[in-house]
């Protein structure tokens, strides 16, 4: 579980953040959606901790992230924004590498990614060095180590960017699947669609504040429009929208 | 919290398999030991080889009998020690046992007196090149003699002898072989210094630089392990690969140095295991400092490339006291030992010398370097809490 509320951030003095509260549940998948430079990478970095906030509380699980950043980095899996892997490593390093980061142990650790790169459909890869990898087995990769650990809470920038209509649906069923888990799951996206089909709850950011906070159906019957994306453009109060 | 140790070590564990994988960060580990002592023995062996043909000479002569004046004459010659030849020359010159023979005839005596041409056999064997310097002595002491009798023989018959001769040339060898031997050994503590430096270099800016580059801190920075042990084992991995350098380098500069005809330069270059541990000691805890300035540096550029260009101006550094010293004529003293980078040459120049530093000097030095070492990697530790350091691409 995530709980944001009244976060703010700025940088110099541009203000990317100016209040941002929300609550992302476990076993449901939360949406942040906006465009570009609404908010939508700075909330998950603060979130991760690679940020600090200006401003406003941040509770992970009910650990402060603020107070004990270390604490809270445990319990969650990230995909950021910049996803870069080792070229000289395998698959199976790179999840062993992050593994032991979070203080797993090596019997228990490969079975655990094993098991993981059995869904992730990444047995065939699991043993060759990353630098031939597609752009979409780099993203898998990406993913292996961020969900190694098992995290309570996972949190998805962007997840699906740059990836080919295959990948797009495996990791959409990755997300429900993780979900059905009770996991937490916190993605931020600017694809319609992808949210609409995926999200139990929805953010809309734009300019740094929450426009709207609810499911589906309630953002619709908020604004009255039928469909996701002219919701979202009555809602952000923008023309143009990239779909 | 599970401490310092155990992410530093998975940071550490990582980064040697990483580096390992990496021909960049291999070669600039392995680049100093098969450089520098392949250089070192080149430099020793043509200053050696240089000194030897200015340096004495056995003459085997066979029939010495028939031209006791010229053989007397070349017995004079400075260096130049006549000695009975083989009995069968071309065999013995042929089987390499002597370098050359020269065979003078029996008629020699009456030619000479009839003033006609005296062959006089000089057998070598062109393709050992070790005798060379010597063959080519021996047919200039020749030479000289024949230009001698020449001159004679025309005061004799009233000529002057420069008519003879309308072209003179005078060798002036300015530099001391032995000087230039001698400075090549003052390099051999800047060497080690240099295979420090450049030991842990690549893997310094491939787990910094490098990382930011390719996109990867961001993800590496989320995982719950103290920034500081992060950076550390970043650190400690550039570390081993210098010391592996430094290590390596000495030992193939001693194999090397072996191999190098060090007494006929006049040197005398003898360690034991006590100074090679004293050598050690001196620039090992160096990689501390080396490779934390490295990592600093490093981690202040966006790109490979970029860090690279400024790494690269860090070597100047390792250079500037070993220059200060050879150069200035500052005598090493052990009160300089603190002082990093000249304390390290003067503690490595005592200990080659055979004349290792007190134990208190090695501790001094040995912490301050490991200090300014500890210090670069906090200020890279804060360096890598800021935001425009861990996204700014």
């Amino acid at each position: 579980m995530i709980d944001v509320s009244g976060l703010r951030k700025s940088f110099g003095d541009v203000p990317a953040v100016v209040d941002v509260s929300f609550r992302a549940e476990n076993g449901a998948v939360t949406g942040l959606l906006g465009p570009n430079g609404a908010g939508k990478t700075t909330t998950l970095r603060m979130i991760y901790g690679l940020i600090q906030a200006d401003a406003g509380e941040l509770r992970i699980d009910d650990i402060d992230v603020l107070r004990d950043p270390l604490a809270a980095q445990a319990r969650i899996g990230v995909l950021p924004d910049t996803h870069g892997v080792y070229p000289r490593l395998t698959a199976r390093e790179h999840a062993r590498y992050f593994g032991r980061l979070h203080g797993l142990r090596s019997a228990d650790l490969e079975k655990r990614i094993d098991e993981l790169f059995e869904t992730l459909d990444m047995a065939g890869i699991a043993d060759r060095r990353v630098s031939g990898f597609s752009h979409g087995e780099r993203t898998k990769v990406s993913l292996a180590r961020a969900l190694v650990h098992g995290p309570q809470n996972v949190l998805l920038d962007e997840p699906t960017n740059g990836l080919d209509v295959m990948s797009t649906r495996a990791m959409r069923g990755l997300i429900r699947r993780l979900r059905d888990e009770g996991k937490c799951v916190l993605f931020s996206s600017h694809i319609m669609q992808e949210v609409s089909a995926l999200c139990d709850t929805i953010v809309i950011l734009s300019a740094g504040r929450v426009a709207a906070r609810g499911t589906l159906d309630e953002l619709r019957s908020q604004t009255g429009h039928e469909n996701l994306e002219d919701a979202f453009v009555a809602l952000t109060g923008i023309d143009e929208v990239r779909a | 919290m599970r401490g310092l140790w155990a992410p530093l070590l998975v940071v550490l564990r990582k980064e040697l398999v990483d580096g390992i994988r990496d021909r960049r960060s291999v070669m600039s580990a392995l680049i100093p030991p098969l450089m520098w002592p392949l250089m070192i023995s080149l430099m020793l062996n043509f200053a050696a080889e240089k000194r030897r043909q200015a340096d004495e000479i056995k003459i085997p002569v066979v029939g010495a009998e028939h031209a006791a004046t010229f053989v007397d004459w070349l017995g004079q010659q400075r260096g130049v020690e006549v000695v009975e030849g083989p009995d069968d020359p071309y065999t013995a010159v042929r089987e390499g046992d002597v370098n050359f023979v020269i065979v003078i005839p029996e008629d020699y005596n009456e030619l000479f007196a009839q003033a006609k041409p005296v062959e006089l056999e000089l057998v070598t064997d062109g393709s050992d090149n070790d005798a060379a310097p010597f063959v080519s002595r021996a047919r200039r002491l020749i030479e000289g003699y024949g230009r001698q009798i020449a001159m004679l023989r025309l005061v004799a018959r009233g000529v002057s002898p420069a008519v003879a001769s309308p072209l003179r040339i005078k060798d002036i060898e300015v530099s001391s072989v032995q000087q230039r031997a001698a400075m090549v050994m003052a390099f051999l503590p800047m060497f080690l210094v240099l295979a420090a430096f450049m030991g842990g270099m690549q893997i310094a800016i491939d787990t910094t630089a490098g990382e930011r580059e390719r996109g990867s801190l961001e993800p590496l920075l989320v995982n719950p392990a103290p920034r500081l042990a992060i950076v550390a084992g970043k650190w400690l991995a550039s570390v081993v690969f210098a010391c592996v350098s430094v290590v390596l380098t000495f030992f193939l500069l001693l194999r090397a140095l072996e191999r190098v005809p060090l007494e006929a330069l006049g040197l005398r270059f003898e360690l034991g295991a006590p100074e090679i541990g004293a050598a050690l000691a001196a620039v090992i805890p160096l990689a501390l400092l080396a490779s934390g300035l490295q990592i600093l540096v490093a981690s202040f550029a966006r790109s490979y490339k970029e860090a690279q260009t400024y790494v690269s101006f860090l070597m100047f550094v390792p250079m500037a006291p070993a220059f200060a010293v050879m150069f200035s004529g500052i005598d090493p003293q052990p009160w300089m030992a603190p002082i990093p980078l000249l304390g390290q040459h003067v503690l490595l120049t005592e200990a080659l010398k055979g004349e290792p530093a007190s134990l208190g000097a090695y501790l001094a030095a040995g912490v301050t370097v490991t200090v300014a070492g500890w210090l670069c990697v906090l200020m890279t530790t804060r360096l890598f809490r800021r935001e425009k350091i861990i996204f700014g691409r």
